[in-house]
C-alpha cells in the first residue's frame, strides 16, 4: 500500500469547469470535528447577540463618562496626553478587529458572489425537473400540467444538449462548453410573471436563426448577422445570429450540475436538436454512443426571484408526487444555490477567522502588555490617588474607562481596516480561484460587505479588547498604596497558595480526564489540551520544587509531547483540522515562552559572553532589562512566536508541496501522459487520437455527473455531486488509472471490472476537511449513487481509495458496464487517456488534439500541466494565507514599538544616570537596539524553531501522507526572519534615538 | 582644579524664562570639601550640573583640570566624566536591573577598565562602604541607606578626582545620613575633592567651605575650617 501526499484543502477553490468543485459545498466547506463544531455553534449563537452584548458591556463606562467627572478626566486626559503612543496602542489593538472583520467580509463576498448567480443563471427558475430525451420531457410536462401545482406561477419546457460552438471565417473562435437550448421565447418571457428577470426578448428563433448569449458572443466574437456553427452528435449545423441575450435568468441558464460563471448558450428553433441527432446518426458508426439531450421543465415558485425559493420544500414535494413513476428527477436548483452560497460564505469566514486567531491572540497580549506598563508607569500617581480617597473600584474604573476608550477607538478603526484587508484578500482570492480554471470562467468575486458583518467584526473585536482591558485593570489595581507612592517593589506573593493549589489540582484533573478522553475517543485535540492542562496543574501544585526547575521540566515534557503526538497517536489526529494546528501552536508557544522566560538569565549570560562579556556595556544593558522584566518580555515573545510559528509552518508545507509535481504527476497519471475531456454528446473519436504521431496507447472512459452519499448515514439531503464518475474498461488499467492507496486485495480496478457493484473513491470522498487529509472511507462501506437526471438510485461498495483528487476535481471510478446501464447513453466515452512515446512533447500533442477536435469540445491537457497548474493554485492559496497570518506580525512589531517608547519614558532617570557616569549617546542607542533585537529575535527564534520541529515531526508521522519528504525553505525563512527583525528595529529606531538624545541633567532634574 | 568664570544658565519653560545661574565665578582647589547651600530654586543643583558638565551653559567657562568642559563635545565631556568624576544623587539612581556590584563596576567598565579589574575594584569599594555582604543584591532588595552607600561606592570605584553629590542625605534618616557623611569625609581625608549640594545645615557645617547660592548668584563663600 502506498500513499501520495496531498496538501491541506482550502475551504474551496474553483473546479475545473469554472467554479468550486462539484460537491463543492461539501468538499470545499469546512468539516471540523468535535469541539470545533461546538465552537462554531457558540460563535453563531454569540453572533446574534454581539451588538447588544457590546452595548450592555459599555453601559458602566457610559455611566462613568457622564456621572464620574474625575474618572472621566483621568481616563480621557491620560489617553490624550501622548498622542503618538495612543496612536501606537490603537494600531496594535485595531488589528484584531480588522482581522475578524475581514474574515466576515470575505465570507460576505463569497456569499454575495454566488447568490448573484441566482439572478444571472436562474432568474424565475426555482426547480428543474430533469429527464433524458424529448419524449420523456413531454411526459414530464404533461404530468406537471395535470398536477395543478400550488405555490408556483409558471412552468417552462426546455430541451438542451451540450455542444461546441464556433464562429466562421478565416480565424474561427470556438467555445467547447456551449449549450444548445430549444424553448418557446414567448412562454419564457411570461414565465414567472416578470419578463425583465428572464433575460429573454424577441420571438422564438425560427428556421436558420439563433439567439446567442452575451457570454458566447464574447468568447467567439460573434455579432448579430454572423453565422454560428454548432457541433453535436458527430455533425454540425450553422445558424445566423439574430439576437444576443444577456446573462440573465432563463437566457443565462447554466449547464445543469456545473458551477461556472459563464453561460455560453445558443437558442435555436425547435427541432434543431432533433435535426442534429438525425444527421449524426447517419455519419456516426452504429456502435458509437452519445448522450441524448436533457429535457428540463423549469418551475417558478410564487414570490419573485429571491423570495420564491422559500417555497421550495413544498413545491418539491408536489413535483416529486407529480413525476412519480417517470424517469425524472426534481432538482431544487435555486435553493441549492442559495444554500451553497451561505455555506460557502460561512465556511470562508470560519476559515479566515481560524487563521486570524493567532493575530487576534497577539493583539490580546499586546493590550495586556500595554496595561501592565501603563500601571507601572503611573504607579506613584495611582498610589497618590488611592491615598487621597479614590477607592479601588474607582481605580479599576479609571483604568478600564481608558481601556474602553482604546477598545472603542481601535475597534471602530479596526472595522474600517477590516474592510480594506477584506478587499485585499478578495482580490488575491479571486486570482487564486481563477488561476487553475480551464473552462467556464471561474468564480467572479464581487466585493461585498454587509453592515451586519462590519457590526459583528466591530462587536467581537470590541468585546475581546474590553474584556482584556477590564481583566488587566483588575490585575493592576491590586497595588499597595504606600508601596506605590514610594515606588517600592511588590513583595513575593504569600496569600494565594491555597487558591493556586486548588486551581492547579482542578487543571491537573481536567488534564488527565481530557487526555484519557482523547485516547479513548481518538480525539487529537484533546490529546494536546489534556497534557498541557496537566502540565499547568503540575507547575501550580508542585510548589516545593523551585519554579525554574518546575517550568523547565514541565515545559520540556509538554513541548516534546505536543510535537511528537501526531506520530505517537497518529489515528487520533487523522481528523485534525485547522483548529488542531492552532491549538498545537498556542500550546507550544505558551510553554516554550514560559520555558525561555524562566531561563532568560542563562540565555542572557550566554549572549553576553558571546557579545564581548562585561565590556560590551550596551549589550549588557540591552539584555539586562528584558531579562529582569520577564513578564513583559514574555508577552512580547509570545506575540512574535505565535505568529512566526504559524508562518514558518505554512512556509515549510507550501515548500514541501511545491516540490511534489513529479511525484503527484506519476501517481495521478497512472501511466498515461494526456487526459482528454470532450462533449459527451459529441465525444472525440478515439481512432482519430490514436492515429496521431507520438500516441502509443489510448483508453476511453465515460465521464458523467453523479450524486453520492453513504448508505449507512444521512438522508437524501446529504447527496453530494461528484462531477466525474469515470466508467472505465480494461484499457484504462495501467493507462490512466491513478495509483490506489488502499484496497481489499491487490487490484481494485480489476475487482470492479469483475464485480460492477464496486467503486473506487478518493480518500476525501464525501468529506469536508480543510486540514490535512482526513481518514479515508472504510473499504467495504456501502454508498448510494443517484442519477441527477433520472433520479434512480443504486448501492455500490467501496473497493479501494485513491488520493490527491484535489488536482482533478473529485473523481469516482466505476465499471463502464455499470455506468452505461445506470446513466444510459449519457455515459458516452467522452474522456480519453493518451499514452505517448518517450521524448514526445506532451504539451504540443495536447494542443494538437485541442486544435483538431474543436468540434468535439476537446480539452486535452498533459497530466504534468494539470498538476502544475493546480499545485500553483494551492501554493497561491498558501501565499494568501501566509499574508493574512503575517498581519499578526504587525501587532508584534507595533507592540515592541509601544514597549520601547514607554521604556524610554520609564527609564529617563536611569538614562540620565548612565549618561552622567560616562555612557555615550551611541552606547545608549545601542543598548536600546540590543534590547529590541534580543526580544524580537528571541521571539522569532522560538516560533521558527518550534515550527520547524513540529513540521518535521508531522511529516515524519505521515499525517499528510507518505509521499512527503521534509525540507526547509531556507531562502523564504531567511527573508521572513530578516524582514521581521528589520521591521522590529525600525519600530524601535525612533525610541532608541530619543533615548540617546536625553540630556543627563534634564533627565535627572525631571526625575528628581 | 575647578575654575568657573561668568557661568550663566537660563531655562525656558513655555513662555516663561528662568535665569537659574547669573554669572557665577567660582574656583575649587584639589582636595577641598565644598558644600553648596541655598533655598529651593536658588540654583544649587543647576550649578552642580553645569560645573560637572552634565548640563550645557549659556555663557562663561568651566575649566576642570585645565580643560574647558563647556567647550567640549558631548562625547569628550562624557569620556571626561567617566574618567575623572563620580556622582552621588539624592534619589540614589541605581540601575534597578543590575546588582550592587554591577552598578559599582559600571563606571569602571565605561572608562575602559578590564572586566576582572573592574570587578575586583568594585568588590573592594563595596567592602569599603560596608556592603561586602550585599554585593549580589539588586537595588530593590536593599534599604535606602544601603542603596546610597552603593551609590557612593559607584562614585568612588573609578578613583575619580572629584565627586559631585546632590543632596546625598536627603532621602535618609539621620543615623544613615551621618554614616554616609562619615564615609564621604573619610574619602575626602584620603585626598578626594567633594562638591556637595545640600539643604541640611549640619551637613553644610561639616564641610571645609560653604558656598551659599540665592537667585542664581553666590551670595556667600566662607571657609569653615
Amino acid at each position: 500500500m502506498t500513499t501520495t501526499a496531498a496538501p491541506p484543502a482550502p475551504p474551496g477553490r474553483p473546479g475545473r469547469d469554472g467554479g468550486p468543485e462539484p460537491g463543492g459545498p461539501g468538499r470545499l466547506g469546512s468539516r471540523l470535528f468535535g469541539c470545533v463544531l461546538i465552537a462554531i455553534a457558540l460563535a453563531l449563537v454569540v453572533a446574534g447577540v454581539i451588538t447588544p452584548l457590546a452595548i450592555v458591556l459599555s453601559l458602566p463606562f457610559l455611566y462613568m463618562l457622564v456621572r464620574k467627572p474625575v474618572l472621566r478626566r483621568l481616563a480621557v486626559r491620560n489617553a490624550a496626553r501622548r498622542p503618538r503612543e495612543t496612536a501606537l496602542v490603537l494600531l496594535g489593538a485595531l488589528l484584531g478587529t480588522a482581522i475578524i472583520t475581514s474574515a466576515y467580509v470575505v465570507g460576505d463576498t463569497l456569499r454575495a458572489s454566488i447568490r448573484s448567480t441566482v439572478f444571472t443563471h436562474f432568474g424565475p427558475i426555482d426547480e428543474l425537473v430533469l429527464t433524458n430525451g424529448a419524449a420523456n420531457g413531454a411526459r414530464v410536462r404533461a404530468a406537471l400540467d395535470s398536477a395543478h401545482l400550488s405555490g408556483t406561477d409558471g412552468v417552462l419546457s426546455l430541451l438542451a444538449v451540450p455542444v461546441s460552438a464556433s464562429s466562421q471565417g478565416p480565424n474561427p473562435r470556438a467555445e467547447p462548453t456551449a449549450q444548445l437550448i430549444e424553448m418557446d421565447f414567448a412562454a419564457a418571457r411570461a414565465f414567472g410573471g416578470d419578463s425583465s428577470a428572464t433575460g429573454v426578448s424577441g420571438p422564438t428563433p425560427s428556421g436558420d436563426g439563433a439567439a446567442i448569449s452575451r457570454d458566447l458572443a464574447d468568447t467567439t466574437g460573434l455579432k448579430v448577422g454572423d453565422s454560428v456553427t454548432v457541433y453535436a452528435y458527430g455533425t454540425s449545423v450553422s445558424r445566423r445570429v439574430v439576437r444576443i441575450l444577456p446573462r440573465l435568468g432563463v437566457a443565462g441558464l447554466r449547464r445543469f450540475n456545473t458551477f461556472g460563471n459563464l453561460s455560453p448558450n445558443v437558442f435555436a428553433a425547435p427541432g434543431t436538436i432533433a435535426e442534429l441527432e438525425r444527421a449524426g446518426a447517419v455519419v456516426r458508426r452504429p456502435s458509437s454512443q452519445v448522450a441524448p439531450p436533457v429535457a428540463m421543465v423549469a418551475v417558478s415558485n410564487t414570490g419573485g426571484v429571491l423570495a420564491g425559493a422559500k417555497g421550495t420544500v413544498g413545491v418539491k414535494a408536489e413535483l416529486d408526487r407529480a413525476v412519480q413513476g417517470l424517469p425524472a428527477h426534481v432538482a431544487t436548483v435555486k435553493q441549492d444555490e442559495l444554500d451553497f452560497a451561505d455555506r460557502f460564505g460561512r465556511s470562508f469566514t470560519q476559515f479566515f477567522q481560524q487563521f486570524g486567531l493567532f493575530s487576534v491572540l497577539a493583539g490580546v497580549l499586546l493590550l495586556v502588555n500595554i496595561f501592565v506598563m501603563l500601571a507601572q508607569e503611573r504607579k506613584q500617581s495611582l498610589g497618590m490617588l488611592r491615598a487621597v480617597g479614590l477607592r479601588r473600584s474607582g481605580l479599576i474604573g479609571s483604568f478600564s474607562l481608558e481601556g474602553w476608550l482604546y477598545a472603542l477607538g481601535s475597534s471602530a478603526l479596526g472595522a474600517l481596516a477590516g474592510l480594506g484587508i477584506g478587499r485585499l484578500v478578495v482580490v488575491a482570492a479571486s486570482r487564486v480561484f481563477n488561476s487553475g480554471v480551464r473552462r467556464g470562467g471561474g468564480l467572479q468575486l464581487r466585493f461585498s460587505a454587509s453592515v451586519g458583518s462590519v457590526q459583528k467584526g466591530f462587536g467581537v473585536g470590541f468585546i475581546i479588547a474590553l474584556v482584556t482591558v477590564v481583566l488587566s485593570s483588575l490585575y493592576v489595581a491590586r497595588l499597595n498604596v504606600i508601596r506605590a507612592i514610594r515606588d517600592l517593589p511588590e513583595p513575593p506573593s504569600t496569600g494565594r497558595h491555597l487558591g493556586r493549589l486548588i486551581a492547579g489540582t482542578v487543571c491537573g484533573i481536567a488534564g488527565v480526564a481530557l487526555t484519557v478522553g482523547g485516547f479513548t475517543g481518538q480525539q487529537g485535540i484533546l490529546l494536546l489540551i489534556g497534557p498541557a492542562l496537566l502540565g499547568l496543574g503540575a507547575v501550580a501544585t508542585l510548589r516545593t520544587v523551585p519554579v525554574r526547575v518546575r517550568v523547565t521540566v514541565v515545559g520540556t515534557v509538554v513541548i516534546a509531547w505536543t510535537v511528537l503526538s501526531f506520530g505517537v497517536a497518529h489515528k487520533a489526529f487523522e481528523k485534525a483540522g485547522i483548529l488542531t494546528f492552532v491549538v498545537q501552536g498556542i500550546i507550544l508557544v505558551a510553554f516554550a515562552v514560559a520555558l525561555v522566560t524562566e531561563n532568560q538569565e542563562t540565555i542572557g549570560a550566554a549572549l553576553r559572553a558571546l557579545g564581548g562579556g562585561s565590556r560590551n556595556m550596551s549589550l549588557r544593558l540591552g539584555l539586562a532589562y528584558p531579562v529582569a522584566k520577564r513578564f513583559r518580555t514574555g508577552l512580547i515573545l509570545a506575540m512574535y512566536s505565535i505568529v512566526v510559528f504559524f508562518l514558518v509552518f505554512l512556509s515549510v508545507f507550501s515548500h514541501l508541496f511545491g516540490r511534489q509535481v513529479g511525484d503527484f504527476t506519476r501517481k495521478l497519471s497512472g501511466g498515461s501522459a494526456i487526459e482528454v475531456e470532450s462533449n459527451n454528446a459529441n465525444p472525440v473519436p478515439p481512432a482519430g487520437v490514436r492515429s496521431l504521431r507520438g500516441v502509443t496507447a489510448l483508453a476511453a472512459a465515460s465521464q458523467t455527473t453523479g450524486e453520492f452519499r453513504f448508505a449507512d448515514r444521512g438522508t437524501d439531503k446529504d447527496y453530494q455531486a461528484v462531477d466525474s464518475v469515470i466508467g472505465f474498461d480494461q484499457s484504462f488499467i495501467g493507462n490512466g488509472s491513478p495509483q490506489v492507496r488502499e484496497a481489499v486485495g491487490n487490484d481494485a480496478y480489476r475487482q470492479i471490472l469483475a464485480d460492477p457493484s464496486k467503486v473506487v473513491v478518493p480518500r476525501e470522498f464525501l468529506s469536508r476537511s480543510n486540514g490535512p487529509p482526513g481518514p479515508p472511507p472504510k473499504l467495504g462501506r456501502p454508498v448510494l449513487i443517484r442519477d441527477p437526471v433520472s433520479g434512480q438510485i443504486r448501492t455500490l461498495t467501496i473497493a479501494g481509495t485513491v488520493e490527491a483528487n484535489d488536482f482533478r476535481g473529485e473523481q469516482v471510478y466505476v465499471a463502464q458496464s455499470f455506468a452505461q446501464s445506470f446513466f444510459g447513453p449519457r455515459a458516452s466515452p467522452s474522456r480519453l487517456y493518451v499514452a505517448s512515446a518517450p521524448g514526445t512533447d506532451n504539451e504540443a500533442l495536447a494542443a494538437s488534439i485541442n486544435g483538431r477536435f474543436v468540434a468535439n469540445g476537446a480539452d486535452a491537457n498533459s497530466f504534468h500541466h494539470l498538476v502544475t497548474q493546480d499545485l500553483s493554485a494551492q501554493l497561491q492559496f498558501f501565499t494568501l494565507i501566509k499574508g493574512y497570518v503575517g498581519l499578526g506580525l504587525l501587532v508584534g512589531i507595533a507592540g515592541l514599538g509601544v514597549v520601547m517608547v514607554r521604556a524610554v519614558r520609564e527609564r529617563r532617570r536611569e538614562i540620565g544616570v548612565l549618561r552622567s557616569l560616562g555612557f555615550s549617546r551611541v552606547a545608549v542607542r545601542r543598548a536600546f537596539v540590543a534590547e529590541s533585537s534580543f526580544v524580537a529575535l528571541e521571539g522569532i527564534g522560538v516560533g521558527a524553531a518550534l515550527a520547524l520541529v513540529t513540521a518535521w515531526r508531522t511529516v515524519q508521522s505521515h499525517a499528510f501522507g507518505n509521499g512527503l519528504s521534509f525540507g526547509v525553505p531556507w531562502a523564504e525563512l531567511s527573508v521572513l526572519v530578516v524582514a521581521t527583525a528589520v521591521a522590529s528595529l525600525l519600530a524601535t529606531a525612533a525610541p532608541a534615538v530619543q533615548a540617546s538624545r536625553i540630556r543627563p541633567a534634564v533627565a535627572l532634574r525631571i526625575a528628581d | 582644579m575647578l575654575e568657573a568664570v561668568g557661568v550663566r544658565k537660563t531655562y525656558r519653560t513655555g513662555a516663561e524664562t528662568v535665569e537659574a545661574l547669573r554669572g557665577i565665578d567660582l574656583s575649587v582647589v584639589a582636595g577641598e570639601f565644598v558644600a553648596v547651600m541655598g533655598p529651593s530654586g536658588s540654583g544649587k543643583t543647576t550649578l552642580l550640573n553645569c560645573l560637572s558638565g552634565l548640563d550645557d551653559i549659556d555663557e562663561g567657562t568651566v575649566m576642570v583640570d585645565g580643560e574647558d568642559i563647556a567647550a567640549m563635545s558631548d562625547g569628550d565631556r562624557t569620556r571626561h566624566r567617566a574618567s575623572s568624576m563620580g556622582f552621588v544623587f539624592q534619589a540614589f539612581n541605581l540601575i534597578p536591573v543590575f546588582t550592587a556590584i554591577e552598578n559599582v563596576e559600571l563606571p569602571l567598565l565605561l572608562a575602559g577598565a578590564p572586566a576582572k579589574k573592574a570587578r575586583a575594584a568594585a568588590q573592594e569599594t563595596l567592602v569599603q562602604v560596608g556592603l561586602g555582604h550585599r554585593m549580589n543584591h539588586r537595588p530593590t532588595e536593599l534599604s535606602g541607606g544601603e542603596q546610597q552607600r552603593v551609590t557612593v561606592a559607584r562614585a568612588l570605584a573609578g578613583r575619580p578626582r572629584i565627586v559631585w553629590a546632590d543632596e546625598p542625605t536627603g532621602n535618609l534618616d539621620s543615623e544613615t545620613a551621618a554614616h554616609v557623611m562619615d564615609l564621604l569625609h573619610h574619602l575626602h581625608r584620603e585626598g578626594l575633592t567633594v562638591i556637595l549640594v545640600t539643604h541640611d545645615k549640619d551637613v553644610g557645617a561639616s564641610a571645609q567651605r560653604r558656598i551659599e547660592v540665592r537667585d542664581g548668584v553666590v551670595v556667600k563663600d566662607e571657609r569653615l575650617r
